[in-house]
């Protein structure tokens, strides 16, 4: 007994728990899952195929466990361009209330979600390393867990499923609009997966001229000295392995909208 | 299932050996005494309550509680703040908790000694952003996760998800802004004078429970006495700053 609750509490801790106890979605007669975040990743980098494609892979991960009867839209923005309008990820995913795989709420609106008003974003969502689940139920693996040396190298990350890839796709600010046409922040609009050129300083998670960068934030609600969901910091560029460099791995937030 | 258990076991002692392996390399670079960090430490949660429910002897003992903790582990040169508000009574003003820690930044117990250059290798906590004062910076949130909110002793309180009995509800009688209370309704069990009647509002170190991710300001007690603060989930545990 006293063994068997050490797993568990070692279990518990990696957070491996959930993922070996689940198998069908959420709780019988729970309320139906409407947020997820991909089990899995494109895994072409920023390159989604753009919104279309991005939507199409919720739809099919949420088709594979049986939630695909609703419409799944991925939480990202693209910028605007000549003759082409910005799309907010927030005008994107309805209205909600959404409920995560165990039938949880993780925001009631839209406002809830992303903190519209002061006395909303000081008590923030309920998005949280419990609740921020994928598809299949798991949580996604963050800061504090796995730490290996190698858990920012694609290679490694390919055949590991437990490393570190906190860091979702976004391209989006704060409060859940586009950013401003000029600077990358949507890897092209999800159709690139490119560094940036020796010298356009690879290391940094910002944006910068010329620099091809994706907007992320995390599930975990920690890493970048900040807690958000959707807007913490960029990536060192829009391949798949500049996304992993930092513990990312090409994942995304998908909303049901209907 | 059997066979699995000491597998762990071994794979547990062998991580913890390579990370003391690794520390190991680079003792010549670094101080090895533990009292170094307790040094540089400037936030903490209690590693235990003082035991008496919201009875915590007023600012005066919460304070005192915080100083004794952290002096015993070395820390008890600085002087230390329990973040808590009290409100408003006949001729005695409100007292807001922001107003009692200093200006920070404030660092966690295993915050390491600044390089060379005299730069810190930690990222601390800030006053605007663990207060949310403009709308970006409480959309963005702050530092303040379970894994920065330490005890003195560098551990982690239990939260949800952790082994019971959980242990995150700290109690702080202060709104999300970090300022007192200013309707009539008890918030602060009586000031922290109370191990019975009243209420006392708590935050949640490890940002998860009742909806919300808020560590200072999530939801209130029913009731003031150790049982009441357990039966919430919480042990009467609370922050404690350095104000220099």
């Amino acid at each position: 007994m006293k063994a068997f609750s050490l797993l568990t509490a070692i279990l518990a801790l990696s957070g491996v728990a959930p993922s070996v106890a689940t198998a069908q979605q959420g709780m019988p007669g729970g309320t139906p899952m409407t947020f997820f975040v991909t089990s899995t990743s494109i895994g072409t980098g920023g390159n989604l195929g753009g919104l279309a494609g991005a939507d199409a892979h919720c739809q099919s991960l949420a088709a594979a466990v049986g939630a695909g009867s609703k419409t799944w839209r991925a939480y990202l923005s693209t910028q605007a361009r000549p003759g082409q309008p910005a799309v907010n990820a927030r005008d994107r995913i309805g209205t909600g209330p959404w409920y995560n795989f165990d039938g949880v709420m993780i925001a009631r609106d839209l406002a809830h979600l992303h903190g519209d008003t002061l006395p909303l974003a000081r008590l923030g969502n309920n998005l949280t390393k419990q609740t921020g689940l994928t598809e299949r139920g798991q949580i996604v693996p963050g800061l504090n867990d796995y730490q290996v040396p190698r858990d920012g190298d694609w290679e490694y990350v390919k055949t590991t499923p437990y490393t570190n890839r906190h860091e979702i796709l976004t391209g989006s600010q704060l409060d859940g609009r586009a950013f401003p046409p000029g600077l990358d922040y949507t890897c092209s609009n999800w159709t690139s997966n490119s560094d940036p050129a020796p010298g356009q300083a690879q290391g940094a998670l910002e944006a910068g001229p010329g620099r091809p960068n994706a907007q992320i934030g995390f599930p975990d609600r920690n890493g970048g000295g900040n807690g958000s969901w959707n807007s913490s910091h960029g990536t060192t560029g829009c391949s798949q392995t500049a996304l992993v460099r930092t513990h990312g791995v090409g994942k995304l937030y998908c909303f049901a909208i209907n | 299932m059997k066979n699995i258990i000491p597998w762990i076991l071994i794979g547990s002692c062998v991580a913890l050996t390579a990370t003391d392996e690794a520390f190991a390399q680079n003792a010549s670079r670094n101080p090895t005494s533990d009292t170094i960090p307790s040094s540089l430490m400037t936030f903490f949660v209690t590693s235990e309550p003082i035991g008496n429910g919201g009875n915590l002897g007023g600012l005066a003992g919460a304070d005192a509680h915080c100083q004794s903790l952290a002096a015993a582990v070395g820390a008890g040169g600085k002087t230390w703040r329990a973040y808590l508000s009290t409100q408003a009574r006949p001729g005695q003003p409100a007292v807001n908790a922001r107003d009692r820690i200093g200006k920070g930044p404030w660092f966690h117990s295993t915050a390491r000694i600044p390089d060379y250059l005299n730069r810190r290798l930690d990222r601390p906590i800030i006053q605007s952003q663990i207060h949310g004062d403009t709308l970006e910076e409480a959309q963005r949130g702050s530092n303040l996760t379970k894994e920065f909110a330490l005890t003195e002793k560098g551990r982690l309180a239990n939260g949800i998800g952790d082994p019971l009995p959980t242990r995150h509800d700290l109690l702080t009688g202060s709104q999300p802004d970090g300022r007192a209370f200013t309707d009539n309704a008890d918030h602060t069990c009586n000031n922290w004078t109370s191990n019975n009647k009243g209420s006392a509002q708590v935050g949640h170190s490890d940002r998860v429970g009742n909806g919300n991710m808020s560590w200072n300001s999530s939801h209130a007690t029913t009731g003031c006495s150790q049982e009441d603060l357990i039966s919430w989930g919480g042990v009467g545990l609370f922050y404690c700053f350095a104000v220099d």
